[in-house]
Order: C-alpha cells, then structure tokens, then sequence
C-alpha cells in the first residue's frame, strides 16, 4: 500500500500541475476536487467497514441455518420414534379390544349356563314342590288308615267282647240243657213212678215247662248274641274292605313319590352338570381378565413412553422457534445494514456525479487555456475516468444491494414462514400430548375396570362354588328320598298283602259267623221243639189216661232231642271257640297294621322334612342363581364398558397418528425451508465476499487518486 | 489552440432522448447539475425558471420541450449546461452530459437536404465517432427567442 504505482505518479503530476495552474475557478475547482476525494476516500472506508460486517452477519446467518438444520433433523428423529410407539399402542389397543371380546362372549356363555341352571333349578323347585304334595297325600291317606286301623281294634275288641258273651252264654245254655237233661231223667224216673203219683208228675211236669221257658229265654238271647255278633262282624268286613281301598291307594301315592323321587334325582344331576359347567366357565374368564390386566398395563407403559416422547419433540420445536426467531433478527439487522449501505452507495454515486462534472468543467477551462491548460486537461480527462469507474462501481454495487435486499427479504419471509409452521407444529405436538394424556387416562380407567372385574370374577367363582356344593347336597338328598321311597313303596307293598290276608280273614269270620246263625237257628227250633214238647207232657198230664206209653215215647223223643241239643252245642261251643281264635288273630293283625301305620306316619315325616330341606335348599340355590345372573349382568356391563373405552383408545390413537404425520410433514417442511434458508445464507455470504472484493478494489483506486 | 482545418476541435456531448448532441466546449461557460431552479412566471413554455450560480442568474432552458420532447423528471445526471454567446448566458437542461472529447473536423458532415428546413436551422452539422453518430448543435439559433425575434423584427 506505500508503494507509489504509475496512478500514483500520474495523479502527483496532475497534482503538480494544478498547483501551478494560477486560474482562479480552475484552482477553486482543485479545491473542490480535493475535498471530493477525500469524501470518497472516507465513504469507501465506510463501505469497507460495513462490508465486513455484512461478511461477519452472512457467516452467523450461516452458522445459525446450520444449527437449525441439526435441530431438526433431531426433532424429525424423535417425531419417528413418537409415530413407532404410537403405531405399537394402536396393535396393544387391539390386541386389548379382541381380549375384551373374547371376555363379552365368556360372560355371555356364563350367563347361557347360568340361566341353564336357574332353569334346572326351577325344575327341581316344581319337582320338589309335587313331591311335597304327594307326600302331603300320602301323610293324610295314612292317617286316615290308621284312624280306620284304630276303629278296626274297638270293632275287633267289641267283637271279642260279644264273643266272650257268646261263649258264656251257649255255656249258660249248656248248663240249662244240661239242667233239662236232669229233668227229663227225673221225669223219666218220675214216669216210671207215675203210676205212683201223678200228682208228683203233674210237679214235675210244671217244673218241666218253667225250665225248659227258661231254656228258650236263654236262647233267644243267645240268637240275639249271635245276631249282634253278626252286625258286627259285617261292619269289621266292610271297615276291611275300606282299609285295604285306602292301602291301595296310599301305595300308588307312594309309588307316584318314588316316581317324582327319580325325576328329581334325574335334575339333581343336570344341575350338578351345569354348575360344573358355570365354574369352568368363571374360572375361563378370571385367566382372560388376568391377560387383558396386563395388556392393559402394557399399553399404560407404552402410552406413556409415547408421552415422554413427544414432550422431547416439544422442547426441540422450541428450540427451534428460538434459533428461528434469532435467525429472523440477524436477517433484519443485514437488511439494516444494507440498507445503510445503500444510502452510502447513493452518496458515493452522488460524488462520482459532482466529480465527472467538476472534470468536465476542468476540461472546458483546460481547453480554453488553450497550450498552457493541456496538462491540466489530461489530469482532468483521468479525474473524469476515475469518475466514471466509480460510477461504474457503485452501480454495480446498487445492483448487489438489491439482489442482496430481495434475498434478506426471502431469508425473512421463509423464516417467518418457518417460525409459524414451528408454532403450528408445537401446538400439533401439544394436542398430541393431550391426546396421549387421554389415552393415559383411558388406560388407567381401563385397568381400574380390570381390577373390579378381576375381583367381580373371584367373587364369582367362590359363589359358583358354593353352588356347586348346594346342588350336589341337593343330588344326594334326592337320592336319598328316593331310596327312602323304594323302601316306603316295598313296606307299603307288605301292608297290602297283610290286608288281603285281612279280607280274607273277615270274609271267613263271616261265613263261619253265618254257619254259626244257622247253627243257633237249628238250637232255637230244637228249643221250640223242646217247648213244644213240653206243653204236649203237660197236656198229657191233663190226658193221663191215655196212656203212660206215649209219656214214655214223649220222653224218649224229649232225650233224643236234648242229646242232639247237647251235641248242637258242644259244636256250638267249638264254632264259638273257633271264632274267638279267629278274633284274636284278626286283632293282632289289626295291631301290626296299626304299627306299620304309625312307622309309615314317621317315616312319611321323614320324607316331608327332607324334602322341605330340599325345597329351601332349591329356594337358595335360586336365589343364588339370581344374584349371579345379576353380577353377570353387572360384568357384561362392565365389559361393555371397557369395550366402549378401548374404542375411544382405538380412535383417539388414530387421531394421534394422523396429528403426527402432519407433525411430520411440518417438519420435512421446516427441513426444506431451513436448507432454502442455508442456501440463500451462502450466496449471501458470497455477495458480501463480492461486495467486499470491490470495495477493496474501490479503495485501492481511490487512494491512487489522491 | 482551434484550427476547424485538419485539427480536432473539444466537444461537450450530452444526450436528449437516448440521442447525443455536442457542442464546442468554447461555448460552454460551465456545467452544473440541475439543483434549485426558481421559476419564473409568464414564461414560454421551454424556460423553466432561473438559476443562481457562481453569483450569476442564470436562466434555464428545457432542451427536451425546446425541441418539442416530453418533459421528464430532473434526476441525478441531469446536467446544466451554460453557454455563453453574444453576451448572452443561458443554461441548457439536458438529460445527461458526461464526455468531453475532441472530434476531428473532417468526421463532421453538414447535416442532409431533408431536414435542414425544418430543424436543420439548429444542426450545424452531423459528426461520427466510431459508430456513434452525434448531432452537432448550432447554438446561436437555438438562443434565438422567440421576444428576441419580435425585438429584432421592428
């Protein structure tokens, strides 16, 4: 820069010159000129100066766009991962959704066998309740057999009674026929005294009648005995008859028990079944709740990976925005400063103009020295050349500006453009936050309902279980009743056959009580016979006269007759006997029956107790039935629930990822921008450089003109 | 020194229009940049107003309207050109004058038969430069003014 170049020289020749040069206005125009250059001199440091700076702002621009350019690559990496995660929570939500199905269609398996087993269960109710009817039936039919079996025993002890009677009375008769034997011999005796006296026959013949009177009394009541003794034993035939009807049917009672006893055995075991059934089931949907559990808790994990993710995309959007807006403010201050070298431009183009005036003006005054102005006009024409270089420059230079301005303007534009699409992309990535939140949300409320559910299902499968045991109690206490109505049935069967025994006993007391009436009908008429015969003898008496013979064949007859008398009644006597045994017997039979009455009452008792217990055991497991239809009813709920929930999860996870791949072209966006922003960054970079080589040339030739 | 024979004479050129004119430097008093011009009232068309330079008033012609262009706007290398003839000074404003060169006097022809009649009053001639073709002004009919004329005229 000491180095005096040919211009130098030159320029200290003109200078020289124009120090000689005595015109006034030429000397003016010197001075002028002079100052000018200093002006110039000044300003082209200025410029200098400013072009250095503009250099030094291009390469921060420059350092900024890069940075940025790194950020958001970061950012768009995060924003990937976001959208991985997210694409696993929406596979997790499924997964969970078909969980929850398979659960909605267990409970309502659950729920079919649960109404299975209400049913049973009802069933068993009616069943039971029949049972209880005929029992009912049965207990009222045996009490009445044994009432009947109670008026069987008076009958047979009065029949007895009567028999006794009977008995003391043909022994009465015996001992009065007996008497008329005696008086018969003593009137046989007397007879052959009669030729004696007659009037000791006449005696005897009136202590005859009065007996043999008193043997007819005592036979008409023994006739009247036996008649009594009949009734009565017709009575005792159709009391028989009745019991053995009322046996009957207490056995086809019994029989239609152990018949409703199968049938409820029968869906004592369906029941069973089905309980069965319902604890597979329960325990089927606790292992599927455990599993949607974990899914559920999965997906909780997931989504909060995913939210700790995006609050990192958040932070890099911010940081973004901020090295944006930097970027904004370093534009502007360039736009500043270009704007302040455009207003040096403009005054150095203004003085480039004076200048070229002022050497056109010296040239005129050169010229019109004439000879001694000609040195003077060379310096003028190469002041003139100068001037016009430096017009040359700072229109060149007022082209760069411009370029240079309209690339600020872009830069500022497309960073505007960038700082509101990194708003919208952090608003994007706050609404994707929030929608992670709800999912979060949704998540717990969804473990929450497992939990219950999980619970619900326990709960469940400790009432199934118990369930369970009431109805296999209920089986076995069917199967019990129904064996205690086989043995009912097989005693009931023993009672009929021992009441047939009974008809048949009565049916021969009744004909051996009718052999006895015929019996006593021939006493009474050989007692007739024997008054008749008595009268006869006292009419012979009164007729003595005719003859002692036929007294004696009179007596004769008499005896014979007595005799056969004797022998009627000594079978009489035997019949009675007979009959008496019979009683006996029948009365025994009659106790026996009272007996199995009175165990068959207890044992009936038995029954109907059982089957009460089986009637509240049956109510229970109704009422169980319906408090489990209830919670099922309660799960599908829940389940329905849950399934409502997962769908949200479902829907609010698209809306996520829709939200994150327009957060995604954001920032590609961004990207593009950012390298956009970089490029205009270099070439702006490059025109400073430019710049600042021409200004340094300006520099250069301006130093050479002074 | 001038000699019009074989020698070049210096000339001021400056252009009206994207057209170049010149006139010989001797005319030309000085050159100023068009700054405050004061109009003057009741004034032909083609005077602008007057100019205060280097303690003279100065007043100023448009060349533009003078040759019956359109008036444009004075921008920063529209110049004022003082000429100085028959004691008289008047500033010519012109759209831009930037060179001064030396034109050899055989490059200069006497402008054709056509248009002598009309404007050729103010050509004193056309001269050529290399390629560029460059109207040669005779300034003294271009000062003729029009109250100049009804005072010449008795």
């Amino acid at each position: 820069m000491g180095k005096k170049s040919k211009n130098q020289k030159k320029a200290d020749n003109g200078y020289l010159e124009a120090a000689n040069f005595q015109n006034f206005s030429a000397s003016e125009e010197r001075e002028k000129l002079k100052l000018e250059m200093v002006e110039i001199r000044e300003n082209a440091d200025r410029v200098n100066t400013v072009a250095i700076a503009i250099a030094k702002i291009a390469k921060q621009v420059s350092e900024g766009a890069e940075s940025q350019l790194q950020l958001l690559d970061r950012t768009s990496n995060g924003i990937n991962q976001m959208n991985k995660s997210l694409g696993e929570t929406s596979l997790q939500a499924e997964s969970v959704a078909s969980s929850t199905e398979e659960l909605v269609s267990s409970v309502n398996e659950m729920a079919a066998s649960i109404e299975q087993v209400s049913a049973s269960s009802a069933a068993l109710a009616t069943a039971v309740r029949q049972t209880v009817t005929s029992i009912q039936e049965s207990t009222s039919n045996t009490t009445r057999v044994a009432a009947n079996a109670q008026e069987m025993a008076t009958s047979a002890t009065q029949v007895i009674a009567s028999m006794t009677q009977m008995t003391t009375s043909i022994r009465n008769v015996s001992d009065d026929t007996e008497n008329l034997t005696v008086s018969v011999n003593q009137t046989a005796s007397s007879m052959e005294e009669m030729t004696s006296s007659i009037g000791g026959v006449a005696n005897n013949a009136d202590d005859l009648t009065a007996a043999s009177e008193e043997t007819s009394a005592s036979i008409n009541e023994m006739a009247a005995s036996i008649e009594e003794v009949s009734a009565t034993i017709e009575n005792l035939a159709s009391t028989v008859e009745e019991v053995s009807t009322s046996i009957e049917e207490i056995a086809q009672s019994v029989q239609g028990v152990a018949n409703n006893a199968e049938q409820i055995t029968e869906v004592a075991t369906d029941s069973a079944t089905s309980a069965e059934q319902l604890d597979h089931s329960i325990q089927s949907i606790n292992g599927l709740t455990q599993k949607a559990n974990e899914i559920t808790r999965a997906v909780g994990v997931d989504a909060d990976k995913g939210g700790k993710t995006i609050e990192k995309a958040i932070q890099g959007l911010a940081r973004v925005r901020e090295s944006m807006v930097k970027s904004a403010d370093v534009m502007r201050d360039m736009g500043k400063r270009t704007n302040e070298i455009s207003t040096i431009v403009d005054t150095i183009n203004l003085i480039s103009e004076r200048t070229n005036l002022l050497s056109l003006n010296a040239s005129i005054e050169a010229a019109r020295a004439g000879e001694a102005g000609r040195g003077f006009a060379v310096v003028a024409e190469e002041i003139r050349n100068l001037a016009d270089r430096a017009a040359q420059a700072t229109f060149d230079i007022a082209a760069i500006i411009k370029a240079l301005q309209s690339v600020v303007q872009d830069a500022v534009s497309t960073s505007n453009d960038g700082l509101r699409i990194a708003e919208e992309s952090g608003t994007l990535a706050e609404d994707g936050l929030s929608g992670l939140k709800q999912i979060l949300g949704g998540v717990e409320q969804t473990t929450q309902l497992m939990n219950q559910i999980a619970i619900a299902s326990q709960e469940q499968l400790t009432a199934g279980q118990r369930v369970v045991t009431a109805i296999n109690t209920t089986a076995t206490q069917a199967k019990e009743v129904a064996i205690a109505t086989h043995e009912q049935a097989k005693t009931t069967q023993g009672i009929v056959q021992s009441t047939r025994h009974m008809r048949q006993i009565a049916q021969q007391v009744t004909q051996a009580m009718g052999e006895q009436a015929r019996a006593a009908r021939d006493v009474i008429k050989a007692a007739q016979n024997t008054n008749n015969l008595a009268g006869q003898i006292r009419k012979a008496t009164f007729e003595q006269n005719k003859g002692a013979q036929q007294i004696m064949q009179a007596v004769e007859s008499m005896r014979r007759g007595v005799i056969s008398t004797n022998r009627a009644l000594a079978e009489q006597s035997t019949a009675g006997e007979q009959i008496s045994k019979e009683s006996e017997r029948l009365s025994q039979l009659i106790t026996n029956v009272t007996r199995s009455m009175t165990e068959q009452s207890s044992s009936a008792n038995q029954i109907s107790q059982a089957v009460e217990s089986i009637q509240t055991q049956s109510e229970q497991v109704a009422k169980a039935m319906e408090e489990q239809s209830r919670a099922v009813q309660e799960m599908n709920l829940a389940t329905r629930s849950i399934a409502k929930q997962i769908a949200l999860i479902r829907t609010s996870n698209l809306d996520h990822s829709e939200v994150s791949s327009n957060l995604l072209a954001r920032i590609d966006e961004l990207q593009t921008i950012a390298k956009n922003n970089s490029s205009g960054v270099h070439k702006t970079h490059e025109t400073a450089q430019g710049l600042l080589s021409h200004t340094q040339a300006l520099m250069e030739v301006l130093k050479v003109g002074i | 020194m001038n000699k019009s024979a074989d020698t070049s004479q210096p000339f001021i050129l400056f252009e009206l229009d994207h057209t170049t004119y010149g006139i010989p430097s001797d005319m030309v008093q000085q050159m100023e940049m068009v700054e405050q011009i004061t109009p003057v009232p009741n004034s032909p068309s083609f005077v602008v107003g007057v100019v205060f330079s280097r303690g003279q008033v100065i007043p100023a012609i448009d060349l533009r309207v003078r040759f019956g262009f359109g008036k444009i706007a004075y921008t920063l290398r529209s110049r004022l050109i003082v000429i100085n003839t028959n004691e008289r000074t008047v500033g010519l404003i012109v759209d831009t004058a930037r060179e001064f060169v030396s034109i050899p006097a055989q490059t200069i022809q006497p402008s054709p038969e056509g248009i002598s009649s009309l404007s050729g009053k103010y050509l004193a001639g056309i001269a050529t430069l290399g390629e560029r073709v460059i109207l040669i002004l005779n300034v003294s009919e271009l000062l003729v003014l029009p109250e100049l004329v009804s005072e010449r005229s008795p």
